[in-house]
């Protein structure tokens, strides 16, 4: 018998379809159906005796985009999304950088610094973020120590120490994608450019990081798309002052049971990052073509 | 790199070291104070003592959510390690190549979108089903969902890698197709396997938003008993707490490193 490449599937006898039938079940079945009843819940009408009324109404959307209460929190909301995704691009880049060109022992150690917080819980992440931005936290009394400052400054129920623990958070998820994109890149092309004459400097601004665009791209997205939506962070730190519109979501469907309300907040808060996020893409794309 | 360090490679690797130091330090901060002797929440801690998680395990609320957050953990793990494995046979070997982008698509669909959206989703969805929040079948489905893409995409990293030869040198031999799969194919995408159930498991362990809309009555996950505990107390029972989950996670991972080396994740 000769052995071909197709040989497999000749011999294949049953058909194999049902291997993703569990699959398309979960998740069309409790994803994809699931989220068109966010939609479906936004139009219903609101009702005092039970979670919605019978009718359907546009009253939320109209309710949401009229309230300047709502607007600020939105753009608290995306402000702090947006300083995160810098920030952590900025943390982020140097560590991958530097991660995607260590060669030694220590590069495995390294890797699981910067995996584990990825891995441990994000209430305990955002719980030891209280025990160093309290009024008498770590923070304060260094900073008191080091005679920076005479009081304690407020951190704790502020939007600035949202911003901290969430770039904290996310500072991994932006150095992953880097990463692979960084190891991706072949290291002779910056020698090539550094043998043409080019400084360290000028080849990598204008080789390594244009060629690592698409793990910017994708890094900040991903950072992008979770600081907008951050539940845990924004609830344990921020207080009343810091508040974002996951926040004030959730508190619509849990605690004031404003069901239809709170999916026209949840959407509203989706296509918002939805319309964020393609002008981000076409600005990038543009950016990107220019590359050699 | 070529030619001798220069100042500014001294001035970067500092600059990296703090970075590493700042991921790393609020996750030791927190292991350090659970042994503190002291009653509050204070850096440098005062002496040593495990009291504080004696505290903890003498806290029923704890412990039953310990157990909860096990058991969601290990169901998400199992069902998503045979539904995913499939599912990733099927999409990386069997399936029709138009089909195999939006499958992918749809299988990493979950990661994709905010969990909190599929929280707010899941929830509408099972009180229009009738099921609500009596049973724990809808937190149970929110941390499979939450977590499949970590199976299926580790098993597709696996199958990629497999060299498709030893398959075929296998049935050449005379093997059937179940035999092939079961001695051959299998043993070989096994460390995928296990790296993304562990994933699942470590994942679902630390949900936190899937278990805050979608708990039944009376349960709570551990993440939420550790949320709602800091609202009105804030003492090292809770750092006892956090070292108690960091624990379960670096189990998970030391497991993935021992077997199948942690460079072989996929996110």
């Amino acid at each position: 018998m000769t052995v071909t490449p197709d040989a497999p599937r000749l011999h294949r006898r049953a058909p194999v379809w049902w291997m993703i039938l569990p699959a398309l079940v979960l998740l069309v079945g409790f994803l994809i159906l699931p989220y068109i009843s966010i939609v479906v819940m936004s139009f219903r009408e609101a009702s005092t005796k039970a979670v919605y009324g019978d009718g359907f109404t546009l009253a939320h959307y109209t309710d949401v985009i009229a309230d300047p209460f709502i607007w600020g929190i939105v753009w608290r909301t995306v402000r702090t999304a947006l300083i995160v995704t810098v920030v952590t691009l900025l943390l982020g880049y140097p560590v991958a950088y530097h991660l995607a060109r260590t060669r030694s022992r220590v590069a495995s150690l390294l890797y699981i610094c910067v995996i584990s917080p990825l891995l441990v819980g994000l209430v305990v992440r955002t719980f030891a973020w209280m025990i160093i931005l309290s009024n008498n936290g770590i923070a304060n009394s260094w900073m008191k120590a080091l005679h920076l400052i005479d009081r304690p400054i407020q951190l704790l129920n502020t939007p600035l120490g949202v911003t901290i623990a969430l770039i904290h958070v996310f500072l991994p998820f932006v150095i992953l994608p880097l990463l692979g994109n960084l190891q991706a890149i072949n290291p002779e092309i910056a020698l090539a450019g550094r043998s043409l004459g080019a400084s360290r400097m000028r080849t990598f601004f204008k080789v390594t990081l244009p060629l690592s665009m698409p793990g910017i791209q994708a890094g900040s997205i991903l950072v992008f798309v979770l600081s907008i939506s951050a539940y845990v962070t924004p609830a344990m730190l921020g207080g009343s002052q810091g508040r974002t519109m996951a926040v004030l979501v959730v508190q619509y469907l849990v605690d004031n049971f404003r069901w239809p309300a709170g999916a026209a907040l949840a959407i509203f808060m989706a296509v918002i990052t939805l319309a964020i996020l393609v002008v981000y893409l076409r600005l990038t794309a543009r950016a990107m073509r220019r590359l050699p | 790199m070529t030619g001798s360090k220069t100042i500014w490679d001294y001035v970067f690797l500092a600059l990296v070291t703090l970075i590493y130091i700042f991921l790393m330090a609020p996750i030791l901060l927190v292991v350090v104070l659970s042994f503190s002797g002291g009653e509050f929440l204070a850096f440098p801690p005062e002496g040593f003592s495990l009291r504080w998680f004696g505290e903890l395990f003498s806290n029923a609320r704890f412990l039953s959510a310990t157990l909860h957050s096990l058991q969601l953990a290990a169901v998400s793990a199992v069902v998503n390690g045979v539904i995913g494995t499939l599912a990733a046979i099927y999409v990386v070997r069997y399936a029709p190549a138009r089909l195999t982008n939006p499958l992918r698509l749809l299988m990493s669909a979950p990661l994709l979108v905010p969990e909190i959206l599929t929280a707010i989703a899941l929830l509408f969805f099972f009180f229009e089903l009738g099921i609500g929040n009596n049973y724990s079948i809808a937190i149970q489905t929110g941390h499979i969902i939450v977590t499949f893409p970590y199976v299926f995409l580790n098993v597709c990293s696996a199958l990629f890698n497999f060299d498709r030869s030893q398959e075929e040198a296998a049935r050449s031999l005379g093997a059937g197709g179940r035999m092939t799969f079961r001695r051959v194919t299998l043993p070989a995408i096994k460390p995928g396997v296990i790296t993304g159930c562990l994933f699942a498991f470590v994942i679902s362990f630390d949900i936190f938003n899937i278990s805050l809309l979608l708990k039944p009555v009376g349960m709570n996950t551990l993440p939420l008993e550790l949320f709602d505990y800091l609202r009105f107390n804030f003492d090292p029972t809770a750092a006892a707490v956090a070292t108690l989950s960091i624990l379960v996670t670096f189990v998970a991972v030391l497991i993935v490193d021992l077997t199948v080396g942690l460079r072989s994740l996929r996110f």
